[in-house]
């Protein structure tokens, strides 16, 4: 029974209040803007006289990336069907930014699954309270030019088709945990990869350097990544693990990370265990970094492919992402399903008594 | 000539030499800020992590894991031998031991705390720099931020506590509060409440070993502040590092596991 | 232009389907979209953890008897780095809860609208004023 216990009505947000969200977050993004190393961009002085961006040294030596960082976007990975274009001009990318941010603080109607949410602006989770930088790509994809992933090769399209068929045979979405996705789970997220991509929100990351190694911080999960440069070699063949084997090198101003020895239980876009992931990360501005990787897994795609994002400079501190540990909602979702179950089952029952 | 060298070399001697009953301090390599450099992986290796107090050796409560999972006796790692409880803190410290099985956080994958993170028997990594140290453990990945520069009060409470460091000459001093009640200090029931206070004391002793000493404050829970002290090891190991440790998929029948969808008849 | 107009209209339109959001649909599995609820009461404890804090409210029951609610919010991540703690809000603040019942009928739900009996949102404000205090910062 449908129990309405507050206004149907929602106020919808006044006009006034959604252009003072537009303005204050388009001046904190054209702060950043433009992107250096992206299409060309039409500030003729910035050409003439550039000079190409040189980070601070570390004690030892190496290009400075350390600090927090965001990779929050809201450029989506692959090119939307119907756009051609490779680069927004600078006021395409401006407005597409500006009208994600007032799409994300819009109010939602009461009685839609949008409404059954806690109210993102309240907590500063929407995007465009935090840091960004601004992308004028219109996907995150480079390489195939078409911004889109490359075919599946034969064998990744026959794992693709078992992996499908598999799910079905493992019943309902919310039959047992392992039927969860892994971020409900609190086992891997999107941000923590490798490769790091952003979500919804809480997408910060802390990189520390010392001697011969860097440190990656991921917000969620508050995971680790720990990557030595001293040449040592990848984990033996057999040994796999969630985030794999990392081993880093500088090649001049750009720290880039190699990574094997992935499983097949995270499936990076549905890649094999055999995937190999090349990261680069160039500081190309005090405040921003340009983070690319490259994917490469002949027995799931044709062709190698890669994608790029900005990374902006933000602010600490990471509080601690005690995910597993703070799981109520794991645990409520499966026994709500339970007793969603139990009370389907006795009204049946009622239904069947009453014949 | 000679008996000037023969002087000199006494006098080059006698500098040298430390007092009587005294050892010279170990005097570590420094960082680029020049303060003593604790990067490294460092390992404890005691049986603390069973029972912080010293205990004989003892069954484990799972009967099939037999001896693999008995409990080493140990000498203990607390200074003067017994932890002060209060008389009813005690009562529940005894309950946590006899329903260890269902009530430690360790077998459910959850976040160590401090200090148990440690001197559990895994390897954990610091990355030193001047604002920041961090301590990498392997259990679960768990991460413990100090920071060095901007000292705040904890934000809010959290599993790993809030650490702010500070050098106190060669001793790294870290001073933790902010911590939930929800962590044990092993696996013998030792436990401690929200109002748990750490101060942590680090110094390095030789190339490949620090002294670890921690006093412990919990006014809920004990009668006075009291002490802790492992030595941690540096893993010699060439190409040591910390391999991942994602504990969460081991125990989700454990937590999870009752609330399956049973087949229908 | 009218023309560049259109165009955006539909890149943006295109582009936010494609942008990865939070799984809405793990929520309303949690939570039931039929049964709303709204309820007042007083603020016992802020559990500010994650993946999601959880406010416990001791709401007043019509026969005098308290229950405890626990309300789902979000991530206390952000908030800490604009200053909140753990004192920002104040043990016994009366607050205005709407949101949607736990399916399987306990005493949890999600908080879609946290106020204050004056409106006020009781986290970040927006455009609605002030909320909870962040710290001035530490002693």
């Amino acid at each position: 029974m449908n129990r309405r216990l507050f206004s149907t009505v929602r106020l919808k947000p006044d006009t006034t209040s959604m252009m003072a969200i537009g303005v204050v977050v388009a001046v904190g993004w054209l702060a950043a803007f433009p992107v250096a190393g992206q299409a060309p961009v039409p500030r003729a002085a910035n050409r003439n006289t550039a000079k190409p961006y040189v980070a601070p040294r570390t004690p030892d030596g190496q290009p400075d990336l350390q600090g927090f960082w965001t990779n929050a976007t809201y450029t989506p990975l692959e090119r939307p069907k119907g756009v051609t274009k490779e680069f927004f001009s600078p006021e395409e990318a401006i407005e597409v930014m500006k009208k994600a941010a007032l799409e994300e603080n819009e109010q939602t109607e009461p009685g839609t699954v949008a409404d059954v949410h806690y109210d993102f602006t309240q907590f500063g989770l929407d995007r465009s309270q935090g840091a960004m930088a601004v992308n004028l790509r219109t996907s995150l994809i480079v390489d195939p030019t078409d911004g889109r992933l490359p075919p599946l090769s034969e064998e990744g399209r026959r794992r693709a088709a078992e992996r499908a068929a598999a799910r079905k045979t493992r019943g309902g979405p919310h039959d047992t945990v392992q039927n969860e996705p892994l971020g409900s789970r609190c086992i891997l997220m999107d941000r923590n990869g490798p490769p790091a991509l952003a979500g919804a929100y809480n997408n910060d990351y802390q990189i520390m350097q010392a001697a011969g190694y860097v440190m990656i911080l991921t917000e969620m999960l508050h995971d680790a990544r720990i990557i030595p440069l001293d040449g040592r070699p990848q984990l033996p063949p057999n040994v796999r693990q969630w985030t794999g084997s990392s081993r880093g090198r500088w090649e001049g101003q750009t720290l880039v990370i190699e990574t094997t020895n992935l499983t097949d239980k995270f499936a990076f876009q549905g890649a094999s265990e055999n995937m190999r992931l090349t990261e680069r990360f160039t500081r190309t501005a005090d405040d921003t970094m340009r983070y690319q990787f490259t994917v490469e897994d002949p027995s799931t795609w044709t062709r190698p492919w890669s994608a790029e994002v900005p990374w902006k400079k933000t602010i600490g501190p990471i509080f601690e992402h005690a995910c597993h540990e703070g799981n109520y909602g794991l645990y409520n979702t499966l026994s709500g399903a339970r007793a969603e179950e139990k009370r389907a089952a006795e009204e049946a029952a009622k239904k069947g008594s009453l014949k | 000539m000679r008996k000037w060298l023969a002087l000199t070399g006494v006098a080059v001697t006698l500098t040298v030499l430390p007092g009587a009953g005294q050892t010279p301090a170990y005097r570590a390599p420094r960082a680029a800020d020049g303060k003593p450099n604790f990067n490294g992986i460092w390992q404890a290796v005691t049986e603390a992590h069973w029972d912080i107090e010293a205990h004989a050796a003892a069954p484990s409560p799972v009967l099939e894991l037999g001896a693999s999972h008995a409990v080493a006796g140990g000498l203990g790692i607390v200074e003067g031998g017994t932890i002060p409880y209060k008389p009813e803190a005690l009562k529940t410290k005894q309950q946590n031991f006899t329903n260890r099985l269902k009530l430690d956080p360790e077998i459910k994958c959850y976040l160590p705390g401090v200090p148990r993170a440690t001197y559990m028997p895994y390897p954990f990594q610091i990355i030193q720099g001047p604002k920041f140290i961090m301590m990498i453990h392997t259990f679960a990945g768990a991460v413990r931020t100090i920071y060095m520069d901007e000292h705040k009060e904890a934000p809010a409470d959290s599993w790993m506590g809030w650490s702010n460091g500070r050098w106190e000459g060669d001793t790294l001093v870290v001073d933790t509060t902010g911590f939930n009640e929800k962590s044990w200090f092993d696996r013998a029931g030792n436990f401690h409440t929200d109002a748990l206070h750490v101060v942590e004391r680090i110094t390095a002793a030789s190339p490949n070993h620090l002294q670890y000493e921690a006093t412990i404050e919990d006014p809920n829970v004990f009668t006075r502040p009291w002490k802790i002290n492992v030595p941690l090891y540096r893993r010699m190991e060439k190409n040591a590092q910390i391999m991942e440790f994602r504990c969460v998929e081991f125990v989700e029948d454990l937590i999870y596991g009752h609330l399956r969808k049973q087949p229908t008849k | 232009m009218r023309t560049r107009a259109v165009v955006l209209g539909g890149v943006v339109g295109l582009l936010l389907a494609s942008v990865p959001m939070q799984a809405h649909h793990a929520f309303s599995a949690e939570f039931d979209i039929n049964a709303p609820i709204k309820l007042q009461g007083t603020l016992a404890k802020w559990e500010m953890i994650n993946p999601h804090s959880w406010f416990h409210v001791d709401v007043k029951n019509p026969d005098g008897t308290t229950v405890t609610w626990m309300i789902e919010g979000g991530s206390p991540n952000q908030l800490i780095k604009v200053g909140v703690t753990k004192t920002s809000l104040k043990i016994g603040t009366e607050l205005v809860i709407e949101g949607y019942q736990a399916k399987d009928r306990t005493n949890k739900a999600v908080g879609r609208n946290l106020t204050f009996t004056d409106g006020r949102r009781v986290m970040l404000g927006g455009s609605a004023g002030q909320a909870a205090t962040p710290d001035p910062g530490g002693r």
